[in-house]
């Protein structure tokens, strides 16, 4: 059932989480992110998919089971190691664009090649902020950009380091409609053309539609995967377990 | 509001808790200095000798300078002795006693030296604690200088009657054709209190031999008193002359009235002119003790400066720990405006925070404050500030000054602090809610960069005008250069880290790298602690090390103006007997002996047209001098110094455009006016003082004659025996070694610096809250990081190395600052240009500072680190 390792980007083996004070945020929740393509994490408030992604990133540890990015364990590594680990292969990008505001927007992207002591790839650099649209504001701070900008350079920043997966939090939550689109799109293009894993947490049916498959979670477990979802269906699936 | 302002302040207490330590201490300090300013104010010495007196008439102790506060004397002027009469006549007194009061020392037959203060027979009435009879009440003071004889004594009647006294030491009744026994009459005859005249070893009718003011003579013990105070008590016209007054004057008037006519007398005896000062109550604490009324009337003074600083830098602390404080409420603050609240009301919530938290901790800061001032009077005391004698008034206004000054204080601090963020945009103050860095305004740095410039212009000062007011303008300097540093140091710091950023090598560590970014990225907020810091290093520097080489300068002064090899004083006496210069003189191989003293001088001279008045501490020399002091004679020849003559050190002569044969007005220490030729101009000004007064001119205007019998010899062992043993043939009068001494710095600047010791302590205290504080509210920042993968270790090293950062720059920039004005000064003053003073200074003062940047920032990183999840 479990795809051979090689070919997942992010896996999960029976993985739990219970936070101080017995709340079962996830409970036994076991899955598999095939490398290239797009996976979308929906569910209601408290049904566990932040819990999720932040275990599955290494962001978090669980309280049982397993998780490996590319095959490596990274639940039972200590968080220097598991920092060291995602900061090489893991990519972020948040709702709130999250860009360090003292550093211009070249140095946001390239920070963490400098912190894993790594030199640029300058080609890898210029390509992703053209595919970003940003090569004319490099040397900008991040208050001087609008929010769809400032997203840009986060997407950028996540992808700098080559991750094998990027996990994006609420990506539009902070976005309107256009911008919102366009975000979404950079994303869509990035698993097409380069083959980039991305793993989306989203509350919006119109976002996690462009999604390769969608995750329904409800009560910490995974309640539906839909395959190429159409939004209208997820927004059904939503009302209907919201209000169960 | 208030409860908005309760509510968000309890989510704040870090930096509120520092806002109430800055009130708490500074509101002690103001009420401790608000003690002592209304002591100096309201409150007056013991009268002593004077408790009995009802009215006291005495001269003026005070010298009026248009348009200024007048100078406090520090020496009697004296009443003339025909006033006691027409005080006497004044209807409702009872008495009137002319005083005078003489240094003296009694030294007994086994050569025992008992220190004792002299008056005149006829002020025994003030002390005896027996009411002279009616019949004698008015006659014996107004009679002296008269007809002492001929009029009875008021201890007369005493004397008379040992059974009324009970006095069993006066037995003798009478002698000499009817005369009271008792009563001291010729220049020879005194009169001693039981415990003295037991100390000395006599009992009447014996011979004492007594020191009084410079003159060692035996005086025939006409009675022994034993309900007076310790005195020796001589005949009237012989204390007058020995008080040295050229003119026929006593010291004071004191009037006895009949009862409740107090004022009455006071009343009239203003009325009767002369320029004479009358005191009733309390005040005449201050007549009885004229120094120590001298020394009160600096108080307020003091304490208006003293207590400005301190409100100046409470106000900086609080304004720089609310700042971070609300820069940390920022985001609430921006909501609160975006949903309706109105600048003003933002600036209310802002400063009634500030105002709860200072008028809370300002009270029990006050109530601690009355607890201090009792070791702050000691601590002015035991510099000389303060005289010893003056007890401290209790009242509540210090307690009240300084509970409404610090909540003043607080509230302006708060007003400026929140103006910015109070005055954006209601959609900007969300947008920006983030603390964005800021751009340093190009304005604020070049203003700073000027007043850098200016304050090393400055420092030029001490290189043309080698006196204290001169090396004045080097911690003067220092000031401006702080002020300059505070303006121009965001600018200077985005300058340094753009340089440093360039110059970065691109393998750099990430931790590095961010410290840099962080320390450019971040000017404002770093320089506000790299500049306090600098400020605390150049003010310990200038400060400290100006007073070490002003202190080096004249102590080099006065080793090398000082030829003699010996000294001889007489702690005992009050002063060296004056016969002694003579003798030692005469001794063979002697090369010369000058007598010493001191006193003030009051010097009026025209600057720009405008009359200046300066009180100046003069020597007190004759022309002796010249044989064991090289002054640096620049002009004249100090052996002109008889009569009203003074000699002037060259710069001041120079700076009041006079010379040698001019004749100046001067005013001396009892504030008689004098005119005296100048005779000499000399270099050595910095150790002997900018005025040096003949010993004929200051003459019965002076205490501090004769304090020390200097004396140059062959340097021959046997001459220096010869002198001792001259020396130790005079009972109380010691011999030794010439200590060209080291010249002691004026009590004002110890004080300076033992207050700017203090403030800088509160200073650093503040920059560390402030760092901490910043630091702790760094958390998002170092949540992005870490999300963006930075280890905790990196996060760690990259705290570490913005410290060093502010270290490196906060040294450069306060040593930086330091160096050209101290090596002006040390240049001016010594000849070299390097400072005097203690090595370990600059080490000492660097390190501290390290100290604080690394601890404020590593402690506080520490705990934002634990405390962080990387999950948001």
């Amino acid at each position: 059932m479990i795809p051979t390792l090689t070919t997942t980007a992010v896996t999960l083996e029976h993985v739990s989480k219970i936070y101080p004070g017995g709340v079962h945020a996830l409970n036994d929740v076991s899955l598999a992110v095939e490398a290239g393509t797009f996976l979308a994490v929906m569910g209601p408030s408290g049904s566990g998919k932040s819990t999720l992604m932040h275990c599955a990133a290494g962001l978090d540890t669980p309280s049982s089971g397993k998780t490996f990015i590319e095959g490596t364990e990274i639940s039972h590594l200590n968080e220097t190691k598991r920092t060291i680990l995602r900061r090489g292969r893991v990519g972020f990008i948040f709702q709130q664009y999250n860009l360090l505001p003292s550093l211009s927007v070249a140095d946001n992207i390239t920070l963490p090649l400098r912190l894993a002591g790594v030199a640029p790839d300058h080609a890898w650099v210029r390509t992703l902020v053209e595919r970003v649209g940003l090569a004319d504001r490099l040397h900008r701070r991040p208050s001087e950009l609008s929010g769809g900008q400032q997203q840009r350079v986060a997407v950028a920043r996540a992808l700098v380091t080559r991750p094998a997966v990027v996990f994006a939090d609420e990506p539009t939550g902070a976005l309107d409609l256009r911008t919102a689109r366009e975000v979404l799109d950079l994303l869509r293009t990035l698993v097409d053309e380069l083959g980039q894993t991305v793993v989306m947490v989203t509350h919006d049916p119109g976002a996690a539609a462009r999604a390769d498959l969608a995750l329904v979670m409800a009560d910490g477990r995974i309640a539906d995967s839909i395959p190429h979802p159409a939004a209208a269906v997820l927004a059904r699936r939503l009302t209907e377990l919201e209000t169960e | 509001m208030l409860y908005l302002a309760v509510r968000m302040a309890r989510h704040r207490i870090a930096g509120l808790i520092a806002v109430a330590c800055a009130t708490l201490g500074g509101a002690s300090l103001v009420a401790a200095i608000g003690v002592v300013a209304e002591s100096g104010l309201r409150g007056h010495p013991e009268p002593g000798r004077l408790a009995s007196a009802d009215v006291v008439v005495s001269a003026p102790q005070t010298y009026r300078v248009p348009e200024d506060l007048p100078i406090t004397l520090p020496e009697r002027a004296g009443v003339p002795v025909g006033t006691i009469a027409r005080l006497a006549a004044l209807p409702g007194v009872t008495a009137a006693i002319g005083d005078v009061t003489i240094g003296a020392a009694v030294i007994g037959t086994d050569g025992r030296v008992t220190p004792v203060d002299g008056h005149n027979w006829s002020s025994l009435t003030l002390t005896s604690g027996t009411a002279p009879a009616d019949s004698t009440s008015t006659s014996p003071a107004a009679s002296t200088g008269a007809s002492p004889a001929a009029d009875p004594s008021p201890t007369a009647s005493q004397a008379a009657d040992p059974a009324q006294t009970g006095n069993p030491a006066q037995t003798g009744g009478t002698e000499d054709g009817g005369r009271p026994t008792g009563v001291p009459d010729g220049a020879d005859e005194v009169a001693l209190d039981t415990a003295t005249a037991r100390a000395a070893g006599v009992t009447t009718g014996g011979t004492v031999r007594i020191s009084a003011a410079g003159s060692i003579a035996d005086y025939r013990v006409t009675a022994v008193l034993d309900d007076a105070g310790p005195g020796a008590w001589f005949a009237d016209q012989a204390a007058i002359t020995l008080s040295g007054r050229t003119e026929n004057r006593v010291d004071l008037v004191a009037l006895r009235t009949e009862p409740g006519r107090a004022d009455e007398v006071a009343d009239a005896a203003r009325a009767l002119g002369g320029g004479l000062a009358v005191t009733t109550g309390d005040a005449r604490g201050d007549i009885a003790d004229p120094a120590t009324a001298a020394g009160r009337s600096m108080l307020p003074l003091m304490a208006g400066s003293l207590s400005g600083v301190t409100l100046l830098v409470i106000g900086i602390i609080v304004g720089g720990a609310l700042a971070v404080s609300f820069s940390g409420q920022r985001r609430e603050l921006a909501l609160l405006r975006a949903v309706g609240a109105t600048p003003r009301q933002i600036r209310r919530l802002a400063t009634r925070q500030a105002l709860i938290v200072a008028a809370v901790s300002a009270v029990p800061g006050a109530v601690a404050g009355y607890a201090l001032a009792g070791r702050f009077r000691e601590l002015l005391v035991a510099l000389g500030m303060a005289p010893a004698g003056l007890p401290l008034q209790w009242s509540p206004l210090p307690g009240l000054a300084a509970v409404l000054l610090m909540t003043l204080t607080a509230w302006i601090a708060a007003l400026c602090a929140v103006a910015t963020i109070s005055r954006m945009p209601a959609t900007e103050a969300v947008a920006g809610s983030r603390a964005e860095p800021r751009t340093p305004s190009a304005w604020r740095f070049s203003s700073g960069l000027v007043v850098l410039a200016g304050a090393n212009a400055l420092a030029v000062t001490p290189m043309l005008a080698r006196n204290e007011a001169g090396a004045a303008m080097t911690a003067m300097a220092g000031i401006l250069a702080a002020v300059g540093l505070a303006l121009s140091g965001p600018g200077l710091l985005s300058l340094a880290g753009r340089v440093m950023a360039r110059l970065l090598p691109s393998r750099a560590a990430a931790s590095t790298w961010l410290a840099v970014a962080n320390t450019r990225g971040y000017a404002v907020r770093t320089a506000a602690a790299v500049s306090t810091l600098a400020v605390a290093v150049v003010f310990t520097l200038t400060y400290a090390l100006t007073q070490t080489t002003v202190l080096a300068g004249s102590t080099r002064d006065l080793a090398d103006g000082t030829h003699a090899q010996l000294a001889v004083t007489a702690p005992a006496l009050g002063r060296v007997p004056s016969e002694l210069a003579g003798a030692v003189a005469r001794v063979p191989g002697v090369t010369g002996a000058a007598l010493v003293g001191g006193t003030t001088v009051i010097w009026t001279y025209s600057m720009l047209g405008d009359p200046v008045v300066e009180a100046a501490s003069a020597m007190v020399l004759d022309p002796a001098a010249a044989s064991v002091f090289d002054l640096g004679i620049r002009d004249g020849d100090l052996s002109g110094l008889t009569g009203a003559t003074i000699a002037v050190d060259a710069g001041a002569a120079r700076a009041r455009n006079a010379g040698v044969g001019d004749t100046i007005d001067l005013a001396l220490g009892d504030g008689t006016p004098v005119q005296a030729r100048i005779v000499a101009t000399y270099e050595r000004g910095l150790g002997f003082g900018p005025v040096i007064v003949s010993r004929d001119l200051a003459a019965g205007h002076a205490t501090g004659l004769d304090q020390r019998l200097l004396v140059a010899t062959s340097g021959d062992a046997a001459v220096a025996a010869a002198v001792s043993e001259l020396a130790a043939a005079r009972p109380g009068v010691v011999a030794g070694p010439a200590d060209p001494g080291s010249a002691s710095v004026s009590p004002e600047l110890w004080l300076n610096v033992a207050v700017l010791g203090v403030l800088l302590g509160y200073l650093l205290l503040g920059i560390a809250n402030k760092l901490i504080t910043a630091t702790a509210q760094r958390r998002d920042e170092i949540t992005l990081l870490r999300l963006a993968g930075a280890t905790p270790a990196q996060i760690r090293a990259m705290l570490r190395r913005e410290a060093a950062l502010i270290w490196t720059f906060a040294t450069a920039g306060g040593v930086g600052l330091a160096v050209l004005p101290l090596v002006f000064l040390s240049l001016g003053f010594l000849g070299r240009p390097w400072p005097a003073g203690p090595w370990w200074l600059g080490p000492a003062v660097v390190g501290v500072v390290g100290l604080i940047a690394f601890l404020s920032i590593e402690l506080p990183g520490r705990r934002v680190l634990r405390t962080t999840s990387v999950t948001i």
